[in-house]
């Protein structure tokens, strides 16, 4: 039934940005995860990708997580020439992550998660007063 | 009255959701298909629809439980619940319609 399936397809999305959020959470924790010796890489940011995929049961397309890829962007670098991980210049190479671009993310996360469960619970009103033509 | 044809109506599509699942493809929901010759009897469908139903209701007891356990997505809960959900009210329902047109036979004066 096509209400069914597009709960389904509603879940695989929340499904979605439940991972992605998951991400999100990880850069945001790892934010300032250095390496305790110089000349190794710090945290590297994380991104997360989507794919339809077309669910042959359901004979639909559903979102689901992709790989997680890693941001090839330059790392942050900050002068603290007590850190352990510090060069010969005093430079530490901080995780490449931006708490504004992490915040926007989970902002936009969070709106699609949203859009996601109003189209669950639509549905569900669809169902349920599809069903109450029945009972009246 | 049309509370008959109704039922007829329900009765119909209760064989296409007791013939497997409410995310299949109906078979046959019209009347002329109930009306043709192979209908199972009343006790066989309600078995069938019954077992579907109770079938979901299954899963979403099992999602239920594997989250308590802290194994499974939140999400297989919402989607196993609703599903199990909307086939107990149409099996409700449908019960419904039927055991009112059984009334109206019943009160038929002979």
């Amino acid at each position: 039934m096509d209400l069914l399936k597009s709960i389904a397809v509603a879940a695989s999305g929340l499904r979605g940005q439940a991972g992605r959020m998951r991400v999100i959470a990880e850069n945001l924790a790892n934010a300032d995860s250095t390496p305790d010796r110089a000349g190794v890489d710090p945290y590297r940011r994380k991104i997360v990708t989507f794919q339809g995929r077309l669910d042959r049961e359901l004979d639909a397309q559903v979102v689901e997580l992709g790989r997680v890829e890693r941001d090839r962007g330059a790392f942050r670098t900050k002068l603290d020439p007590g850190h352990p991980a510090a060069d010969a210049a005093g430079q530490v190479r901080m995780p490449n992550v931006n708490s504004l671009i992490e915040s926007m993310d989970m902002r936009e996360a969070q709106r699609s998660y949203e859009a996601n469960l109003n189209v669950i619970s639509s549905t569900r009103r669809m169902l349920q007063r599809t069903i109450d033509i029945l009972r009246a | 009255m049309t509370t008959s044809s109704f039922a007829a109506g329900a009765y119909a599509s209760m064989q296409g959701i007791g013939g497997g699942g409410l995310l299949k493809k109906p078979a046959s929901t019209g009347l002329a298909g109930g009306a043709a010759t192979g209908m199972p009897d009343f006790s066989s469908l309600l078995g069938k629809a019954l077992d579907s139903t109770t079938q979901a209701a299954r899963a979403a007891d099992v999602q239920t439980a594997s989250v308590a356990a802290g194994r499974s997505d939140i999400v297989d809960v919402v989607t196993a619940v609703a599903e199990s959900e909307a086939a107990i009210e149409t099996l409700v329902a449908v019960r419904d319609r039927v055991i009112a047109a059984y009334e109206e036979i019943m009160r038929m004066p002979v």
